[in-house]
């Protein structure tokens, strides 16, 4: 009985984690003229209490060679579950941002790349966890081969 | 050849701005080519230029304001005002003594017109809410100046907004229709003929007119025409041939050419084609991105205000 008890909350744990993920878009998104400057905005999804939600990250980048990790700016918007960031980052190198939440038992992570124009949505990464040093480093690469711009 | 045996010294501001008839100006050049003084003294007077334009903007003090206003008096006209760089350069020099290599911007009140001339640019400060920079050859006029509405009308020429304050306190009217500031930097031109166009860098504008609006967030652009008011706004990196069949109104190719970002055009497009062209751009929007829960096909092909609304909000994720 134990043991079945433990595995039907191991199930419902990972149903929970499952559901618990990020969107990023444009400031306009927000709805928030305050965001207005921010780098993007994204917003926590599949999470039942967005305000006990623990939202950080770093932005992870490369300069003139050196590798850097600079905590990140993130700021609530005026809706509940959104959130801007904004760039405190250098213009010069290679730059990602790494994202990382979580709530309740549920974590999530996203790695967006940052081009010369913004971010790069279409090569951003989604995960169901913080990403790993080994995905940061996957997109910081592919930055500097062009891949990402 | 006639040989000048004064200095040119008056003349060479005039000169430099291009304002010498053609013969008068052969003359002065010919003097300065062959008076060491006076094209001393040009170098001088385009080296003040210059700097000035090199310089950041901060706000001066009004006393100064004063100074300048009452050494311009002279060539103002009955309502409009040409700012003429050198003598700026010739004041901001004392400036420049006193401030550590600032220039100035000005302030104007309700009712005055500011126009600027080929060569001439300045920034205006809109209350305590942000900055107005006017490109050369621009016409505009301040049309209300007060803490809960700041208004211009831009009669001619571009003009670069940078906006910090809650939405809808900065408004600028043009012949096709009015930028609404929602928090936002943006460059607004228009020709004489009141054709426009629009370009917002940060944050979003609504361009409004007679109850036709469209949304032009960062990245985006909009054309506008008087008459006719705010077109169809698109990314600046939507597909050449997408902005191409906006101009020609070519549905078939704006459908097949649009990314899942350009559903911004799509979406300002659904409310704007014929009735019997809805259900294309509706069922290709949905094609593009997954309806959201509570919009329907049949409310948002009515058009319902509620649904559309909520549509946009969620399609603003992809924009």
């Amino acid at each position: 009985m134990l043991r079945l008890g433990i595995a039907v909350c191991a199930v419902v744990a990972l149903a929970l984690g499952q559901g618990f993920t990020f969107t990023i878009g444009n400031p306009v998104a927000s709805q928030d003229f305050q965001a207005k400057s921010a780098a993007f905005v994204f917003r926590t999804e599949g999470c039942a209490d967005p305000a006990k939600s623990q939202i950080g990250g770093t932005a992870e980048g490369v300069v003139k060679g050196a590798r850097r990790s600079i905590s990140l700016k993130v700021v609530a918007t005026s809706r509940p579950g959104v959130y801007a960031v904004y760039q405190n980052w250098p213009g010069e190198g290679d730059w990602v941002v790494n994202l990382k939440g979580t709530c309740a038992n549920a974590s999530a992570g996203a790695v967006v790349p940052i081009g010369p124009k913004g971010f790069v949505r279409e090569s951003a990464k989604f995960f169901p966890r913080a990403a790993t040093d080994a995905e940061i480093e996957t997109s910081l690469k592919a930055i500097a081969q062009g891949g990402s711009k | 050849m006639t040989m000048f045996t004064r200095h040119v010294s008056r003349q060479l501001g005039a000169l430099l701005d291009g304002e010498l008839a053609e013969q008068e100006a052969r003359r002065v050049e010919t003097h300065v080519a062959q008076c060491a003084s006076c094209r001393g003294e040009r170098e001088q007077v385009q080296l003040g230029m210059e700097i000035l334009r090199r310089l950041p903007p901060v706000e001066a003090p009004d006393a100064i304001w004063v100074g300048i206003e009452a050494a311009l008096e002279e060539h103002r006209s009955r309502r409009v005002w040409a700012i003429r760089w050198w003598r700026l350069a010739f004041a901001a020099s004392l400036i420049l003594a006193l401030a550590g290599g600032t220039y100035w911007s000005v302030r104007r009140g309700a009712g005055q017109w500011i126009e600027t001339d080929s060569v001439s640019s300045i920034t205006l400060k809109v209350g305590q809410i942000g900055s107005v920079e006017i490109a050369p050859n621009t016409r505009l006029r301040v049309v209300t100046a007060r803490p809960g509405e700041h208004r211009l009308a831009l009669a001619r020429g571009e003009i670069r907004a940078k906006i910090s304050a809650p939405p809808r306190l900065f408004f600028v009217d043009t012949a096709s229709g009015t930028a609404v500031d929602l928090g936002c930097e943006y460059t607004l031109n228009t020709d004489e003929d009141g054709l426009g166009l629009l370009r917002v860098t940060k944050g979003w504008v609504s361009f409004q007119w007679k109850g036709l609006e469209s949304l032009v967030p960062a990245g985006a652009m909009c054309r506008t025409q008087p008459h006719i008011g705010p077109g169809i706004p698109c990314f600046e990196d939507a597909p050449e041939s997408l902005k191409k069949a906006l101009e020609t109104n070519s549905l078939d190719t704006i459908l097949a050419e649009a990314r899942v970002r350009d559903t911004l055009t799509l979406w300002h497009l659904l409310s704007r084609v014929a009735v019997e062209d809805r259900a294309r751009v509706y069922d290709r929007i949905a094609s593009l991105t997954p309806v959201p829960t509570g919009v329907t096909r049949e409310q948002a092909l009515k058009l319902d205000p509620e649904t559309l609304r909520r549509w946009k909000d969620e399609l603003a994720w992809t924009w």
